[in-house]
């Protein structure tokens, strides 16, 4: 097994578990709630087949659902994002222009990389916390809590990459 | 051929995604409740809808098989309506029995009802029917079976469509019966335990029975015509006190599958109980 893949599995463990002992217990404002394993999704690399990504998203979704007893959303989620991720990737970074690459600050620079994970982040915010909520009963609270999460998981995405642990450099 | 496969297999990721989001859903869905209650909501409204213009249609489809079923019956009626008028001619050439017919029928009416609530697993059972003040029911009205053969309680309270009934499966309430042959009468009291048995108690310990004999109301009351069958003898017990006995009786109203009944209205059990009422506490005004 590659270096690449195993850091990518480690990863993969990591944010899982960053995500249901710290991220979830977090309710700033009691709103804001940081999302942030969908950086795994973020950080796949761009050439991968398109038929993985969705699995590995459905994957990551499900594991989540499963410790969140919230069955189904984030895998609703995830998969959702999985799959636009291709046609966003293409948008802010068009493929031609990088070679096998693997976005992040250094690949695709930081305010290319910041869109297109904010785009990702905003989606998948989106459906999850509607899933959730699933009726516009109380619109407002709504945005307050994709809004609130977004910036949250914009920051720490940020924080993340700042620490620069390229899975393709090992 | 192969350009179609070729097509497909390079656009699987759509399928894989369309089968995600399904899986997805139906995990949702049947794993939330609130979800879960929120897509039947939907889903009902959405069918319900559908339904009901499909239906609108389809009604013109069947209009004749529904016309000829209502000739059908019609004529049915007819037929009926006719043998009953033979029947009252021949009636009427007997005054007397047409007499003490049309005095039964005035004392007494019979309102048919249905049962929408109903238990037997509680000490103390009631049962709810759909009909209320709104047509003439009233608290202490009877309510039998729906062949006035059984007796299945007293109405309690009223509201304007819906009574609430004192079912014999009830520990608070004392139906007063009697042997049918011999007129030995005491109150029903039911001990809670089995659906299909309630107790005759204070019988005397030398009134002669049966087992199998007829148990019918008392007629004491207002409540109830003298007469109606509450069920029948099986075996009898000893009470506390020897000179009482206590019969345990089969009774013929199966609680269990309880559907229609009729109340029982007494057009003279307002009057009758004034004057039970005056008699026993006589005003010091008078």
């Amino acid at each position: 097994m590659s270096n690449a893949a195993t850091g990518r599995i480690l990863l993969f463990i990591l944010l899982i578990i960053l995500q249901i002992a710290l991220f979830d217990r977090i309710h700033l404002f009691g709103y804001a709630t940081p999302l942030l394993y969908i950086y795994f999704i973020i950080k796949l690399p761009g050439t991968m087949n398109r038929n993985w990504v969705l699995l590995l998203a459905a994957f990551l979704g499900l594991c989540i659902d499963l410790f969140n007893h919230t069955m189904g959303m984030n895998m609703l989620a995830c998969v959702v994002i999985g799959f636009f991720r291709y046609f966003f990737l293409d948008w802010f970074a068009p493929r031609d222009l990088y070679e096998n690459y693997f976005p992040s600050f250094r690949s695709l620079g930081r305010a290319k990389f910041l869109r297109y994970a904010f785009v990702m982040t905003v989606l998948h915010h989106i459906i999850l916390f509607t899933a959730e909520s699933l009726s516009f009963f109380d619109p407002l609270a709504l945005i307050y809590r994709i809004i609130g999460s977004v910036v949250l998981t914009i920051l720490l995405i940020f924080a993340f990459e700042s620490i620069d642990f390229d899975v393709s450099k090992k | 051929m192969r350009n179609l496969f070729h097509f497909i297999f390079k656009n699987i990721h759509w399928l894989l995604f369309c089968i995600f989001i399904y899986l997805s859903v139906l995990l949702i869905v049947n794993n939330n409740q609130f979800q879960r209650s929120k897509y039947l909501q939907v889903a009902r409204e959405v069918t319900g809808r559908v339904y009901s213009v499909t239906n609108y249609f389809r009604s013109y489809l069947y209009l004749k098989s529904a016309n000829a079923d209502l000739l059908k019956r019609l004529s049915q009626l007819e037929t009926e309506v006719y043998a009953y008028r033979n029947y009252l001619g021949t009636l009427q050439s007997d005054s007397s029995r047409v007499d003490s017919c049309i005095m039964d029928s005035l004392i007494y009416r019979f309102i048919p009802a249905k049962v929408v609530n109903n238990s037997v697993s509680f000490l103390e059972n009631y049962i709810t029917l759909n009909k209320g003040s709104d047509d003439g029911v009233y608290p202490d009205m009877g309510v039998l079976s729906v062949n006035g053969n059984g007796v299945v309680g007293v109405i309690r309270d009223t509201s304007p469509h819906f009574s609430t009934v004192i079912s014999l499966l009830n520990t608070k309430y004392k139906l007063n019966g009697k042997i049918k042959h011999n007129d030995y009468y005491g109150p029903l009291e039911w001990n809670g335990k089995d659906t299909q048995y309630s107790y005759l108690t204070e019988i005397p310990r030398f009134a002669a029975f049966e087992p199998g004999d007829t148990i019918v109301t008392s007629g004491y009351s207002t409540v109830f015509p003298k007469g109606i069958p509450i069920g029948s003898i099986v075996d009898a017990q000893k009470q506390r006190d020897d000179n009482y006995m206590s019969l345990r009786i089969r009774l013929f109203t199966n609680f269990n599958n309880l559907n229609e009944v009729q109340i029982v209205t007494n057009r003279f059990q307002k009057e009758q109980k004034e004057l039970e009422e005056r008699t026993l506490n006589p005003k010091i005004t008078q």
